[in-house]
């Protein structure tokens, strides 16, 4: 075979190995320079240095060619250079940017404190404090300070777990079946003007079902000083209300019996449901009423000089609302795939 | 309570809808829970009259019958009644009307059927003569129901019903009592409330009251032996009573409220209780020793058969009512098999009485029933209303079943109360209410439900009705008033007034908000537990702290179920149950916290709030399973105590707990003889205040809860944890130094037991003044190093408030590695 198809070929062959080099560091680049333009071993001068070999017909014809590959070269060599200087500069070649990030756990609030927490961020706008009271309380508190007979039915509305082991000749020790009592502690320890939130757990003697468990969440609120009436208590219900579920909630606000208030009110939002008879539910959310005179005189506040008002509210109650949640134990189960929802 | 809505209708004009009606009671304190239609419209069905009665020729027990129904020819209609015959009036449902039938297989449901021309054996059918349960009227379906004989042919079924006061349909309101209102436990009771929301007379049966004595009080005797429990007693007799079944509008007014009818007498007393709220109580005289009652209480425990054939044992101190030789009743409860009426009854000694709300209450309550009885004796009836609830009941028995009353009447009423009168100033019920009601409004609205006013010089006085015991001050009439003149009267104020201070927060509170952000940022999860448990499960995980006293778990008297009976003592055996659950549920990783309150009987050292019991806020983390979320390049590995003694490193700094110390606790025995649940512990302290611990749980623990990844958990007492970290809340500024610092590192050899808090704890203690901080970089045993020893290195970082210079640097680095051998026999690692 003849040596001039060999050296043509050969330029094929480079050419397309130029073309095909890796040059993504600058060993590479290196590498490359070295490899086909190095004055030395390059590959591209040690053609030219074979032109001599070839028929002087061919030699015009072959070194356009190889000057021509020569400057391929050189081009892709700067090109390359230029690249990984502006990668250098800019923070590295790329990289496989779909994998995922290292991530940490999620973690989560209960729904419960994020509800409890909303509640009393608002109820701090309308300046209420926070305190909270014992979870194990006294008879006296519980109950009759909050005029509640004894052996009255309105003990019968709340179920009340009693304590083994109360203190001899002690009055019966409760687990507290609502935040009252809180309204007791308080006044006890604080002249009015008094205007405070007493969030905290509660107990019922109940059986458990999907609306109601042994125990559940509560806010107290209790507004005294003189001239507290009840359309300021109906303001700042509603202000709450609007506050929790939007401006355009639809309330409404009607009498109710609480031994420790007079006159007793309940709060109930019109909840919107396209598959009942008559469009929607009255649900109830809260109790309220002005503080019983009875109350008063049990802490010595003077009931001619201060008026008052008092509100409970179920916190797990809103947040189902708020939720959509249909079943109260759901709160306490603490399933992650429940729990990661919020 | 069910109210009926005709049946209220009946006692005061309105023109609300059933629907309509039960939105004003709402809003006017009679909470309305559903309301329920009853009966149906009848539609279709007519007056028709029975012209002949003749045999079925293929059927024995069917007969054929001709039937006018005004229309021209008489109908021809099949009928399987034993009871029909030529001449009656009878409802005939006509063809193409549709009635509600009940279900043959389902006593409790009914089914639509729409009624045909059709052929019964051969013979044309036209029609349907209809029983009482098949319009929705009774449960009879002994036979065809038999009309009057002055009805009308052709007269619409249900025209005639009403001409008889009883609709074909009605509503039932079933109303949520609260128990204030025992004067509105009555069909009578309610209507005086709508009677003033609709602005309409209330219209209440005339009855005959008899005067006191007369033959009655001849021939019977009432002693009242416990005045206290039986203030009053009043009894009248009816003679020659014929005890029949009631007519259909008397069991109807009955089952519309869901009571069964027995017979006339004792639908009477049934039906005046839900009439007027006056419980009665009728006796069969002839059982009555010696026509003579006497009212007293146990002195010891006596068993007695009450009427609905129950054996009760009745606690000492039980109010009863007795004859000459036994007791007859429980008084207000329930009476006795002994005296009851039957069919055979002639002589009815009618009771009615007003007894002590709380002895009634105790009695029900011991004997855990609640009668209709009962449930308005306890809440307090009508003080005066036994006269004419006894005259209305006598009248009725008499009129219904023949019978004689026998005139006068026994009132054994030692001593009335006084009439009570309350004041109500204008004023006040503007200042309470924030709005102003005008006085005749006030005036209308009281004297609608039943109050006398007298118009003082400021303030109206007002005698309280007899049936409105819980009406006492003047609160009581702002509450009437208000809620008859609407709540929805009450104006939102435009702006109210506020207390000019600022509200305050406890550093408890925002100081476990951050807790409980910074925790949810380190991938943990907030839980909430039950706290109550099972006794043998608080009993094992009461634990104290170290250095305190077990203090014994506490009880409740009466748990809802053996699984609830404590109260926890910690938070741990509920957080153990949420990491099984979710463990049980493909959740790997178990990163978890809780806030809340645990519980111990108190011990002398303790100050609680409510003697007797120690409850203190505590907080809980705990974790368990992989250490990081599944990664491309994670090197995957379980948790271990350092994870989480970290959190707790990074939470503890976050809330700024000063002098913070953890430190190994000597040893894994429980204290006082309790099997310890955890091990490796690590005390938590600031000064000489215990914080809490971090520990691992045993793996025979964790196997209990189906664990199998290692279990660590960090408990605090969150109390004591805010005490020591509140003061630290508040920082003043400190300069910020401009001088540079000299990092160095420095690796000792020391023995392959030494810890290495102590040698950090030396390295702080020499480097001090210039050493700003210390860090552990690495422990290595093994290659290169004596086979009994280990590697220890750090970084230290000096500064001061200049420039430092080497040698000053030198000087420290020499000195701490002078005090780690001496101390620790730490060499330099070179």
């Amino acid at each position: 075979m003849p040596d001039d198809v060999d050296e043509r070929a050969d330029i094929d062959e480079l050419r397309e190995q130029i073309e095909a080099a890796s040059i993504e560091s600058e060993e590479e680049a290196e590498q490359f320079r070295i490899q086909y333009l190095g004055r030395n071993q390059g590959a591209i001068p040690a053609l030219f240095d074979q032109i001599g070999d070839l028929p002087p017909e061919e030699r015009p014809e072959f070194g356009k060619r190889l000057n021509a590959l020569k400057e391929r070269a050189q081009e892709r060599l700067d090109a390359a250079k230029a690249r990984l200087k502006r990668e250098e500069q800019a923070g590295g070649p790329d990289i496989d940017r779909t994998l995922p990030g290292r991530r940490g756990f999620r973690g989560s609030t209960h729904p419960l404190t994020q509800t409890l927490d909303e509640i009393l961020r608002i109820l701090q706008g309308l300046g209420f404090s926070t305190y909270e009271g014992p979870e194990i309380e006294t008879d006296w508190h519980n109950f009759s300070a909050l005029n509640f007979p004894p052996d009255h039915p309105a003990r019968d509305m709340q179920d009340t777990f009693f304590l083994k082991d109360a203190p001899e000749g002690e009055e019966p020790r409760v687990l507290r079946t609502h935040t009252s009592p809180g309204q007791i502690r308080i006044m006890e320890n604080q002249e009015p003007p008094i205007r405070v939130a007493v969030p905290g757990r509660v107990y019922r003697n109940e059986a458990i079902s999907y609306k109601s468990f042994c125990l559940f969440h509560q806010v107290e609120l209790l507004y005294v000083d003189e001239g507290v009436t009840m359309a300021q208590l109906k303001q700042v219900l509603y202000s709450l209300a609007r506050a929790l579920f939007g401006d355009d909630v639809t309330l409404r606000f009607r009498p109710s019996y609480f031994p420790f208030t007079e006159p007793s009110a309940e709060v109930d939002v019109w909840w919107a449901d396209e598959e009942s008879d008559d469009g929607g539910q009255w649900m109830e959310i809260l109790g309220c009423g002005m503080v019983h005179p009875n109350v008063f005189e049990a802490v010595d506040v003077d009931p001619e000089r201060y008026t008052g008002y008092a509100v409970g509210m179920g916190v797990e109650r809103m947040a189902m609302l708020r939720h959509g949640i249909d079943d109260i134990r759901i709160f306490y189960e603490n399933d992650v795939r429940f729990l990661d929802q919020f | 309570m069910d109210i009926s809505f005709r049946w209220l209708s009946s006692y005061v004009e309105h023109d609300w809808t059933p629907k309509e009606l039960a939105e004003r009671l709402t809003m006017a304190g009679l909470e309305v829970e559903t309301v329920e239609p009853v009966g149906q419209s009848l539609d279709g069905v007519v007056v028709g009259e029975v012209k002949t009665v003749r045999a079925h020729p293929n059927a024995d027990r069917l007969v054929l019958c001709d039937v006018d129904l005004g229309d021209g020819d008489p109908s021809q209609i099949a009928c399987g009644a034993p009871n029909v015959a030529e001449g009656q009036k009878v409802p005939v449902a006509t063809v193409g009307t549709t009635l509600s039938l009940p279900d043959p297989d389902d006593p409790e449901k009914r089914k639509e059927l729409t009624v045909e021309a059709r052929e019964l054996r051969g013979e044309a059918s036209n029609g349907m003569i209809c029983a009482e349960d098949e319009l929705s009227l009774s449960d009879d379906h002994s036979g065809i129901m038999v009309l009057d004989d002055d009805a009308a042919v052709g007269t619409p079924f249900p025209d005639y019903l009403n001409a008889h006061g009883m609709p074909s349909t009605d509503a039932v309101l079933d109303i949520e009592l609260t128990p204030n209102r025992p004067d509105a436990a009555s069909h009578i009771g309610v209507a005086r409330d709508v009677s003033a929301l609709a602005k309409s007379e209330l219209q209440r049966p005339e009855v005959e009251t008899p005067s006191e004595s007369g033959a009655v009080a001849d021939q019977v005797t009432v002693n009242i032996e416990d005045e206290t429990g039986c203030p009053r007693y009043v009894a009248l007799r009816v003679r020659d009573v014929d005890v029949i079944e009631s007519p259909l509008w008397l069991r109807r007014r009955l089952t519309a409220i869901g009571l069964q009818p027995r017979n006339h007498v004792v639908d009477v007393t049934n039906f005046v209780l839900h009439e007027c709220g006056q419980p009665l109580h009728a006796f069969d005289l002839d059982a009555i020793a010696d026509d003579t009652i006497v009212v007293r209480s146990t002195d010891a425990e006596t068993t007695f058969t009450t009427l609905d054939d129950e054996e009760r044992e009745l606690p000492e101190d039980t109010l009863l009512i007795c004859d000459a030789e036994k007791p007859v009743a429980v008084a207000g409860v329930m009476g006795g098999a002994n005296s009851e009426v039957s069919t055979e009854t002639t002589d009815v000694l009618i009771e009615s009485a007003y007894f002590d709300p709380s002895t009634i209450r105790r009695t029900a309550k011991a004997l855990d029933v609640q009668t209709d009885s009962s449930y308005r004796f306890e809440r307090g009836v009508d003080r005066d209303g036994q006269v004419w609830a006894a005259a209305r009941a006598a009248e009725l028995i008499a009129e219904l079943g023949g019978g004689t009353i026998v005139p006068g009447m026994v009132d054994a009423h030692p001593s009335p109360p006084d009439e009570k009168t309350v004041a109500l100033r204008p004023d006040r019920l503007t200042q309470v209410l924030g709005t102003e009601v005008a006085t005749d409004e006030v005036t209308r609205l009281l004297g609608a439900i039943g109050f006398e006013i007298e118009e003082g010089e400021d303030a109206l006085h007002c005698t309280v009705p007899t049936w409105r015991p819980d009406v006492s001050i003047e609160e009581d009439l702002i509450e009437e008033v208000a809620r008859l003149h609407g709540y929805d009267q009450i104006p939102e104020p435009e702006r109210v007034p506020v207390p000019s201070r600022t509200p305050h927060q406890p550093p408890e509170e925002t100081l476990e908000r951050q807790a409980r952000g910074l925790l949810k940022g380190l991938g943990y999860r907030e839980i909430y537990t039950n706290s109550m448990l099972r006794l043998d499960r608080a009993e094992r995980f009461n634990v104290p702290p170290a250095g305190s006293d077990r203090a014994p778990v506490v009880e409740t008297k009466n748990p809802i179920s053996e699984e609830m009976a404590a109260l926890r003592p910690r938070l741990l055996p509920g957080t153990l149950e949420v990491m099984h659950h979710n463990r049980n549920h493909g959740q790997e990783a178990l990163r978890v916290f809780e806030f809340g309150r645990v519980f111990r009987r108190a011990t002398e050292d303790d100050a609680p709030i409510v003697p007797g019991y120690a409850e203190h806020p505590a907080l809980l983390i705990a974790l368990s399973g992989p250490h990081a979320p599944t990664g491309w390049d994670t090197e995957p590995r379980d948790a271990d105590l350092f994870d989480l003694k970290g959190t707790v490193e990074t939470l503890l700094d976050d809330l700024r707990v000063p002098d913070l110390a953890l430190t190994p606790r000597d040893g894994d025995a429980g204290t006082n003889g309790t099997a310890p649940v955890t091990q490796h512990h690590i005390d938590v302290t600031a000064g000489d205040t215990p914080l809490g611990t971090v520990a691992r749980i045993r793996n025979d623990v964790a196997a209990d809860f189906d664990l199998d990844t290692p279990v660590f958990v960090a408990e605090f007492n969150w109390a004591a944890l805010v005490d020591a970290a509140k003061a630290e809340q508040h920082r003043d500024y400190e300069p910020v130094s401009r001088f540079p610092v000299v990092d160095r590192d420095l690796a000792v050899l020391v023995h392959a037991d030494q810890p290495v808090g102590p040698l950090q704890d030396t390295i702080r203690d020499a480097g001090a003044p210039l050493l700003r901080r210390v860090d552990v970089f690495d422990v290595y045993e093994g290659e290169g190093i004596d086979e009994d020893a280990k590697s220890v290195a750090f970084t230290l970082r000096f500064g001061a408030d200049r420039t430092l210079t080497d040698e000053e640097v030198d000087g420290r680095i020499e000195a701490i590695v002078d005090r780690l051998d001496a101390d620790h026999g730490a060499r330099l690692r070179r």
